[in-house]
């Protein structure tokens, strides 16, 4: 495993992936740090740029972008308590306060080295724990895989959604968009209506971008009669006030591999996220703090526990992705199309087919640690200015972008079609609670599903019984009916408060 | 808007689109012969489909017929769907008009146009990146990626 590191850094210190890390590190602040536009819309366009450049780069550079995204997303919630995503909700608590106590520097400092230490610790969890579970995922077969992506499944539809029955739904509507096209098994062609351009079924990267990236711009449409806030850092002239201490870092570094580990644990884990990763570790700092009381009203243990939470969540994500072929999450939708559009497919096999270029990745990925630190470090003042860009023009390059990645997918205009139909088909998807990632973890799965119950099914035969001889039949089988149970007694204990809350202002 | 409404009308469009699948051969061409057959994982998944949108149809019947006060998430606010209207209709227009006029030519009326509709009016600004990004994706894309984007083809 050793050499296969070095090895990785070897691949990773070359102009290619360099640069492509600064690219990224530079779009994913910016974009992670404008309101309104999130980390995940930068991937989506820049996803395009990678079809033609090698996967090492390509991958290192998406992975940039969302690293970056996640740390530019506490700029707004610090200097304007503007949360770009909820994860950042907490961070925005706290870093506000201390913005209007004047010490914006400081909590934009806790807020980047809380986040490089989380991702480093996660990426360490991630190199040296992904390559020993691929070897005993290696040993699953057809049928174990089908119970596998079952509770995949189950557990995405049923964690992700506004409610069990949405999450599901919309998982469902993502694997029967799937089957659409030639299926890889029979050769047969279904719901094509006789059009031979649906032969292929539909387009991802038109897709992804009409699904997750254009309904952002949209909601900017929908509010562009708001006034948009503008970012502005106020330096302190007391330069304590306008960084973090040696002392300080070391006083909250328990508390930032306390939360490391739990944003680490949560991400590993299919469907869950950054958001209950940033809120379980907040409120274990609070809970063991000495003065939990400061917690909210300008705590820097309370930006790092955040911060080091929902950042470790980003390599962590990955171990799913790369040892079981599941992504857990939208991005990790995104990164495994990323991959599969590099021929490459995540799964157990990655570690012995492309050893490699995994490797380099694992590199790439502390590489962009440093880059971030440097590039975040020197220029909080450049980053603030170059997010308050105003929304009008912004969007109107968005929409190019995505117009032109659709196109270049096939060099096809037909694709831009595709990304105007599900542009619509994503804005509907959020207007009725349905959820865009399960709906992509659907479509992505789905034709693993297919292929390997077509394996199961000829190796069973007629014993049926066999299907349920394996322990990870009862395994998967369990934990998607305890993941279920859990999930529905979850919303029960959420959804009183909620209720007491709206009995109390009649919304009717 | 109510969003139970929606439900129920998209419940009922859902469970109708799988029983089409559920009972209609004739959506799949062709094709080699499996023990489990080309229909088999689209059928399952309309079952589910049917399940999952009739909860989600019958709660919101159920929660209409006994007149229950409206959740928070059950209103679907309406403010600024003119704007995106006009959104999609400047999007197929520059869809439709590439192809003829050419990548170069259509995205600056895109770009002004979309700009203007999001409230920009710093007109020297909006000009000034209405042609210069359409050129530097162009040239970007046909010299680094090797794509080529729709010229101008009205001759």
């Amino acid at each position: 495993m050793f050499e296969n590191i070095i090895q990785g850094f070897a691949t990773v210190f070359a102009v290619g992936p360099i640069v492509g890390i600064i690219i990224g590190v530079t779009v994913g602040i910016i974009f992670g740090a404008i309101p309104g536009v999130s980390g995940i819309m930068a991937i989506a366009i820049m996803l395009p740029l990678t079809f033609y450049v090698d996967p090492v780069v390509g991958i290192t550079m998406l992975l940039a972008v969302y690293k970056a995204g996640i740390y530019g997303g506490s700029i707004s919630a610090i200097l304007i308590n503007t949360p770009g995503a909820a994860a950042a909700f907490l961070t925005a608590q706290d870093g506000h306060a201390l913005t209007k106590a004047g010490k914006s520097g400081k909590a934009l400092c806790m807020a980047l080295y809380a986040s490089v230490t989380g991702e480093m610790l996660s990426t360490l969890v991630l190199i040296f724990v992904a390559a020993p579970i691929s070897l005993i995922s290696l040993k699953a077969g057809p049928i174990e895989k089908v119970y596998l992506l079952l509770f995949a499944f189950t557990v995405i539809g049923s964690v992700t959604g506004e409610s069990i029955s949405r999450g599901l739904l919309s998982t469902c509507l993502g694997m029967l968009f799937a089957t659409v096209g030639m299926s890889s098994i029979t050769g047969a062609t279904r719901f094509t209506f006789g059009m031979p351009e649906l032969m292929s079924g539909f387009t991802f990267t038109p897709m992804l971008i009409g699904v997750l990236v254009m309904p952002e711009v949209i909601m900017a449409i929908r509010k562009r009669h708001n006034p948009q806030a503008n970012l502005g850092l106020t330096v302190s002239p007391n330069p304590e006030d306008n960084r973090i201490s040696w002392k300080e870092y070391r006083s909250v570094l328990g508390t930032i591999i306390k939360s490391s580990g739990i944003g680490t644990i949560l991400g590993s884990l299919p469907g869950l996220g950054s958001t209950p990763a940033a809120f379980l570790a907040y409120g274990e700092a609070k809970r063991t703090a000495k003065n939990p009381e400061m917690f909210g009203k300008g705590s820097i243990r309370g930006i790092a526990a955040a911060e080091s939470a929902n950042n470790a969540v980003c390599a962590a994500a990955m171990i799913p992705m790369l040892t079981l072929s599941i992504p857990g999450d939208d991005v990790t939708a995104l990164l495994f199309g990323a991959f599969l559009i590099q021929g490459i497919t995540p799964g157990p096999t990655i570690f012995f087919e492309h050893t490699q270029v995994i490797y380099g990745i694992f590199a790439g990925f502390l590489l962009t640690d440093l880059v971030l630190l440097v590039l975040a470090r020197i220029g909080f003042k450049f980053w603030t200015k170059v997010a308050s860009v105003p929304r009008h023009y912004i969007f109107p390059c968005v929409t190019i972008f995505a117009f032109a990645g659709a196109f270049t997918a096939n060099q096809n205009i037909n694709d831009v079609m595709i990304l105007i139909l599900f542009t619509m088909f994503g804005f509907g998807m959020r207007l009725v609670g349905l959820n865009p990632a399960a709906y992509l973890i659907g479509f992505i799965l789905t034709p693993m599903l297919e292929q390997n119950l077509d394996q199961a099914v000829a190796i069973v035969g007629s014993e049926y019984h066999l299907y349920f001889t394996t322990p990870f039949a009862w395994i998967f089988t369990a934990l998607a009916a305890i993941s279920v149970y859990s999930t529905i007694r979850q919303r029960k204990k959420a959804k009183r408060p909620v209720m007491a809350k709206e009995e109390k202002y009649d919304l009717s | 808007m109510n969003r139970r409404k929606v439900d129920v009308v998209l419940s009922a469009i859902l469970i109708t689109v799988s029983l089409i699948i559920l009972t209609n051969d004739n959506l799949v061409e062709g094709g080699m012969e499996t023990e489990l057959g080309s229909m088999f994982v689209p059928r399952v998944i309309a079952i589910c489909i049917l399940l999952f949108s009739g909860t989600i149809g019958i709660q919101s019947l159920l929660k209409m017929h006994k007149k229950e006060k409206l959740a928070l998430i059950e209103h679907i606010d309406t403010t600024g769907f003119g704007g995106v209207a006009l959104y999609f209709s400047i999007f197929i227009l520059y869809w439709l008009a590439v192809p003829h006029v050419g990548f170069i030519v259509a995205t600056p009326f895109t770009i002004f146009s979309i700009a203007y509709l999001l409230g920009g009016r710093s007109w020297i600004p909006i000009i000034i990146i209405s042609i210069v990004t359409p050129i530097v994706i162009f040239y970007g894309c046909s010299q680094y990626l090797r794509v080529f984007l729709p010229t101008w083809s009205l001759s």
